[in-house]
């Protein structure tokens, strides 16, 4: 129980990262099919806004609060600027989102600078489950994402925007038939989608360096969470993340990190050509 | 565009010409440059157009069957680093050595390219699911390089590849840097035109109508995912002669011959030369290539965001390539008489 219970923890925090992630992630690509190349990005800016907001006096949870309202803000302009001209253009839309990343990316490091920006964690304690001491943080962070997966379960199952969007995506032109603002509700769901990814971002800022380009890491890893998982449920990313997450984790156990890396997004590739629609198809 | 047939025919007709026309200038310049700027400086142009070989690589597949590699950086960098390990790890003759490595190394990246396009394009793999995994295995490919390291040289890279030898009068001697620069040129234009003549009659056709529709194709007797794979192989080839040959001219591989930034500068290049001009691409590798020069020489933040604008401009402002554009600014002010006017 000693090694099995940190092991399963350690796995657990990766796996809740890339569930938020994936999250934003799954809304943005799995139910709006745009491919979001700056998605690793938004965590970026969830964790710089941390830095930001604690530089300035302010609390880790203040910053939790802001920081999706920030990503969200700032999606919602470049969906209104740039994506929503590229809906019928898959492929415009990657080199598009792409080009967003490099200039988001080296806009941050021109204001920031390229050192690891400094963020405190709200807790530092560590307490004991089952034996074992763990650091505290970690398991609130692992609640959280719990959470926040919930609610966007709810939200996306339960709300009348949920209700809206789930029939935006089933048939757009059907949707716009029957009065819908199709526009508003595919501006408000990349914005969801972003908001979510930046509120990963501050969860994860206290276990990782922060600089600029931290999100690139994601990028690969929380398209697979979505594709492996099936694109756009809620059980899908869950699916996808502990898929990704939980391999990722035990592979580090065995063999060097990057060879980790490398070999969990083989399995993801062998996963998507043998069920492309995923491990739990919607 | 598509009514009158013969309009948009002799439009394209003029269009290409104009593009050939371009290119044997620009060609010539290429050749005389070192006598001009000196051995030192005409290394940037032998680098951009060995890079400009991965972005023909990238044309032949992204410009021609629409299939867009996120990840081609990796075939450019198994060339480049198959034929470093091969060149520098037997402790072979570099007079020999060089040419296998050469060789190695564009065979590991055809092997790489057939596995991962056997597995994906034969399993239906097509569109935004192929770049996504593309971008994938371009991450892969990085992570492989860090991991073995000792084979690699991690973070710090291989060096000493040696340059290729030719017979001469008193045996083997390794090319020197005007005869190498000038052996790349007149591969890179042989390969260029090679690939312009193979895609411009029944074959580029072929390719189109994969692009177009992949089921009617395969509806008239063609055998799309073979022919898809034929040109993943092929594009990856090419990409790897780019890369192998910068090694053994460069004399050092390092990560940034294989990463992410690399393969997303491939796409650019295409985008910025007009996709399926094969000309134009590599035209673009140089151009963007002295720009980034000059600009990072201004600054060198500055360039990854001059890289951001470059995307997102040729997605709104050129589509089709900077040329094409031009063109169409061109008769926008002078108002042509005759065919290919309404271009």
């Amino acid at each position: 129980m000693t090694t099995i219970l940190p092991m399963f923890l350690n796995a657990m925090t990766l796996v809740s990262i890339l569930m938020l992630v994936g999250l934003g992630l799954a809304v943005i690509y799995g139910l709006m099919g745009v491919i979001n190349m700056s998605h690793g990005d938004f965590i970026t800016i969830g964790a710089f806004s941390l830095a930001l907001i604690q530089s300035f006096g302010g609390s880790f949870w203040l910053a939790l609060l802001l920081a999706p309202l920030i990503g969200a803000l700032i999606g919602f302009l470049i969906e209104r600027s740039i994506i929503q001209f590229l809906y019928k253009r898959p492929l415009a839309t990657i080199m598009a989102t792409w080009g967003l990343s490099l200039i988001m990316q080296q806009s941050l490091q021109l204001i920031f600078g390229a050192a690891p920006q400094r963020v405190y964690s709200p807790i530092t304690t560590s307490v004991e489950v089952l034996g074992v001491n763990y650091p505290a943080y970690r398991l609130v962070m692992i609640a959280m994402a719990i959470a926040i997966m919930v609610a966007a379960y709810l939200f996306i199952r339960k709300t009348r925007f949920g209700l809206d969007m789930r029939t935006v995506i089933q048939n757009p032109e059907m949707a716009d038939a029957l009065g819908i603002d199709t526009k508003r509700v595919f501006a408000i769901a990349f914005s969801i989608g972003a908001g979510l990814a930046a509120a990963a971002g501050v969860l994860l800022a206290p276990l990782t360096v922060v600089i600029a380009q931290m999100g690139i890491n994601y990028l690969a890893r929380s398209f697979f969470v979505v594709i492996v998982g099936g694109a756009g449920s809620v059980p899908g990313v869950v699916a996808g993340s502990a898929f990704v997450g939980g391999t990722e984790t035990l592979l580090n156990y065995a063999i060097p990190a990057t060879l980790a890396q490398a070999l969990v997004l083989v399995l993801a590739i062998i996963v998507v050509r043998f069920r492309p629609s995923g491990l739990v198809p919607g | 565009m598509s009514q009158i047939p013969s309009d948009t025919g002799s439009s394209t007709r003029s269009r290409s010409r104009v593009l050939v026309s371009l290119s044997l200038l620009f060609l010539l310049a290429m050749y005389i440059a070192p006598l001009y700027v000196g051995v030192y400086s005409a290394s940037l142009f032998r680098d951009a157009m060995l890079f400009g070989l991965m972005a023909l690589g990238l044309d032949y597949l992204w410009g021609k069957t629409g299939v867009l590699s996120f990840g081609h950086a990796t075939f450019f960098g198994a060339g480049a680093y198959g034929a470093a390990i091969i060149s520098t790890q037997f402790g072979m003759d570099p007079s020999y050595g060089a040419w296998l490595g050469l060789l190695g190394g564009i065979l590991f990246s055809c092997l790489i390219a057939f596995i991962v396009g056997y597995f994906l394009i034969f399993g239906g793999v097509r569109g935004s699911y192929f770049t996504i995994v593309t971008l994938a295995l371009g991450v892969i490919s990085v992570h492989v390089v860090l991991t073995f390291s000792e084979y690699t040289g991690g973070d710090a890279g291989l060096l000493g590849v040696p340059p290729l030898s030719f017979p001469t009068v008193d045996g083997f001697r390794p090319l020197s840097q005007l005869g190498q620069y000038w052996f790349v040129m007149t591969t890179v234009c042989a390969v260029t035109c090679g690939m312009w003549w193979l895609c411009s009659g029944r074959y580029g056709a072929l390719l189109k109508s994969i692009e177009d529709n992949e089921q009617r194709a395969q509806a008239l007797g063609h055998n799309t995912s073979l022919h898809l794979l034929i040109v993943f192989v092929g594009s990856a080839v090419i990409a790897a002669l780019g890369g192998a040959l910068y090694a053994s001219s460069v004399g050092v591989v390092a990560t940034d011959s294989v990463n992410l930034i690399l393969s997303t500068q491939a796409i650019i290049f295409v985008a910025i030369g007009g996709r399926g001009t094969l000309f134009g691409p590599v035209l673009a590798t140089v151009c963007v290539i002295w720009l980034e020069q000059e600009v990072s020489s201004i600054n060198v933040q500055l360039w990854p965001l001059f890289m951001g604008l470059l995307f997102i401009l040729a997605v709104f402002v050129f589509p089709d390539g900077v040329l094409k554009r031009a063109e169409a600014l061109f008769s926008m002010i002078r108002p042509v008489s005759g065919p290919g006017g309404r271009a």
